[in-house]
């Protein structure tokens, strides 16, 4: 197992964190993908010993925080999809990008999936198929980045 | 030495269901704790203080933006825009100046009703520093926040008409919540015939809603619909929204009329937080309810003394 550095994967969370800041409105704000979760499931899968579920979730409280959503509610979506991503994380590491994308491309969905009910359970309404839209681009953008090697010389560096 | 350390590869810790149970539960106990008794609010409020750097860092690249853009505007636009203003500068101080006499007019005439005054309310200039990141609900975040003396409940109006209501507090920002949202609701009045009704945002669309109207009731395409003042949250006559569509279904006894919001919800940034006394006014509430229930209550231990006495 690469001997990854602290440092970098939480100063990478914190750069997901003030991206998902951006002060986006309008049809960029629909598109938007969850760079923050995107981010958690690079490290999830690679370095498990640092990012773990209480990282997910600690993430996930400040996302909360930042929103200004019912605290507890990107927690416990964020601590889920980490669970799942960390389950099978042996055997996902072994996997090509595009098998490792679908399987991503899952979790983005749950973790919507699981946010949409917990939000629907204060009072909010589904408003159609858009809402998955940013899962979408998130795994475009999982694809792109993974595919492209980019952070293969990102890993290198580390080292 | 070393080789007695297990390797890390084996160092785990407790496993990843355990761990899910543990963080699952505080966060369910942490919804719960925040939705229901807001323990929270002073913690929370810390640790949005403690975030507020983050926040201004992920706007700084905006506002640079917008910074540069107004520095390189045209001088003919700017000739424009200042021609624009002073013919409307104008046009407002012969306005004002017969509002005022009939102001001075209006009090006469309710001194002489002995009705009370309408006060004139303070207000302050906020600017909107970013939207809400939620997609589910309509609100903005703006810059001014307890230090500025804003409170929870005060309306929120630009120059065309009211936005919304300040819904949270911080200490150096407020979340007003736009009237387009669904948990927002005003009490409005039509311009035209009077009729008071209340308008619900919808949630999507960025329209309102009335409800609950009968299906024949005296609402056009085209009307304006105003504060009513009622609520003694928003004053009375602020431009609200202007119907847009009327529709009457066979099914339901109730109209459905849309109305579109006459402030430009979408495109200010800077827009006015009315300082009103809504804490006075909460306060004077609950101190009526609470003499009513004292008087009610006296009441009912003298019927039952009189009933005491009556019986032996």
């Amino acid at each position: 197992m690469p001997n990854l550095n602290r440092k970098h994967v939480y100063l990478s969370l914190v750069t997901a964190l003030l991206l998902q800041l951006l002060p986006f409105s309008g049809i960029l704000l629909q598109i938007k993908p969850d760079f923050l979760l995107l981010v958690l499931l690079f490290w999830l899968l690679r370095a498990p010993n640092i990012c773990n579920i209480g990282v997910a979730w600690t993430a996930g409280i400040l996302m909360d925080l930042v929103t200004g959503d019912v605290f507890g509610q990107n927690a416990l979506a964020y601590a889920i999809t980490a669970f799942l991503a960390v389950m099978y994380q042996r055997r996902l590491i072994l996997f090509t990008v595009l098998q490792q994308s679908v399987y991503v491309l899952l979790l983005l969905f749950v973790n919507q999936v699981i946010l949409l009910l917990l939000k629907s359970f204060s009072g909010s309404e589904y408003f159609g198929w858009t809402y998955f839209v940013p899962s979408l681009t998130g795994i475009m953008l999982w694809y792109a980045v993974l595919h492209s090697r980019v952070s293969v010389h990102i890993m290198a560096r580390q080292q | 030495m070393d080789q007695q350390q297990a390797p890390r590869f084996f160092i785990h810790g407790p496993s990843p269901f355990v761990r899910l149970i543990v963080f699952s539960t505080l966060s369910l106990a942490l919804m719960a704790s925040d939705s229901k008794f807001s323990y929270l609010t002073p913690v929370r409020d810390a640790l949005t203080v403690a975030l507020q750097p983050l926040q201004v860092v992920a706007n700084s690249p905006f506002v640079l933006y917008k910074n540069i853009g107004d520095y390189f505007t045209a001088q003919q636009a700017l000739r424009n825009e200042l021609y624009r203003l002073k013919k409307q500068a104008i046009f407002q101080s012969i306005q004002v100046q017969a509002m005022q006499s009939l102001k001075g007019e209006n009090d006469q005439l309710r001194t002489l009703m002995q009705a009370s005054k309408v006060s004139s309310q303070q207000s302050r200039l906020a600017e909107i520093m970013h939207t809400g990141r939620d997609p589910f609900s309509h609100k903005v975040i703006v810059n001014i926040g307890a230090e500025n003396h804003v409170l929870a409940g005060q309306a929120v109006v630009d120059g065309a008409g009211v936005i919304g209501q300040v819904t949270r507090v911080f200490p150096y920002s407020s979340e007003v919540t736009l009237l387009t949202d669904k948990t927002l609701s005003i009490p409005i009045q039509v311009e035209r015939n009077a009729l008071r009704a209340i308008s619900f945002g919808h949630g999507r669309d960025n329209v309102v809603n009335l409800p609950y109207l009968p299906a024949n009731v005296d609402i056009q395409k085209g009307d304006k619909l105003v504060t009513s003042g009622i609520d003694g949250i928003y004053p009375a006559g602020l431009a609200v929204a202007m119907v847009d569509s009327v529709k009457t279904n066979v099914s339901s006894p109730f109209a459905q009329i849309i109305a579109k919001p006459m402030a430009g919800i979408q495109n200010h940034r800077q827009v006015l937080i009315l300082l009103s006394d809504t804490e006075n006014l909460v306060a004077k509430d609950i101190q009526q309810v609470l003499s009513a229930d004292a008087q009610k209550q006296s009441d009912l231990k003298q019927k039952s003394e009189k009933g005491n006495d009556a019986k032996p």
